[in-house]
């Protein structure tokens, strides 16, 4: 039983893992009307 | 405007150049932060967005109807606008590979003030930086 939690949970991590080192780095505008 | 946009969420540091008309935006850590709720902001303090630039890292995935998009969180994707680097990214669409890329996700359409507030973020990617 423990086993089948623990695949499933490495299952789980495996699939989100990647996605949550995905992030916006950086961000940059050019903008008119500035003062 | 600086620290109007420093109070949006996922913003760590405002960075303006009043000589180049420069705004540089750095996320926070988790690197959640909405790109259209910025530009908005922008708007919002009297200033016109000539262009957004975005650098982020992301899956190569195809939505609902086949068009590939950049996901950069769970519940965050950008479309990619189709142009010669979008087929450098194409076959690595749905794998695990993370890539991390520079693009154009605004630009200040000819002779309109405002953006349309309902047209969705499209990401034309300029450069592929990584791939991992």
């Amino acid at each position: 039983m423990n086993t089948r939690k623990l695949a499933l949970l490495f299952l789980l991590g495996s699939a989100f893992a990647p996605v949550s080192q995905a992030q916006i780095k950086q961000i940059e505008m050019r903008v008119e009307g500035m003062t | 405007m600086k620290q109007h946009l420093g109070r949006q969420s996922g913003v760590q540091s405002v960075d303006v150049s009043l000589i180049d008309g420069k705004v540089d935006v750095t996320p926070k850590e988790d690197g959640q932060i909405d790109p259209a709720q910025l530009l908005k902001a922008v708007y919002d303090s009297g200033v016109t967005v000539a262009e957004m630039d975005v650098t982020a890292r992301g899956k190569i995935v195809k939505d609902a109807s086949g068009n590939l998009a950049l996901q950069v969180s769970p519940n965050q994707s950008f479309a990619i606008a189709p142009n010669d680097l979008l087929k450098s990214v194409e076959p690595l669409a749905d794998s695990p590979v993370l890539v991390t890329v520079r693009g154009e996700l605004y630009r200040k359409p000819a002779g309109k003030k405002k953006p349309a507030a309902s047209a969705p973020l499209k990401l034309l990617i300029l450069e592929v930086q990584k791939k991992e």
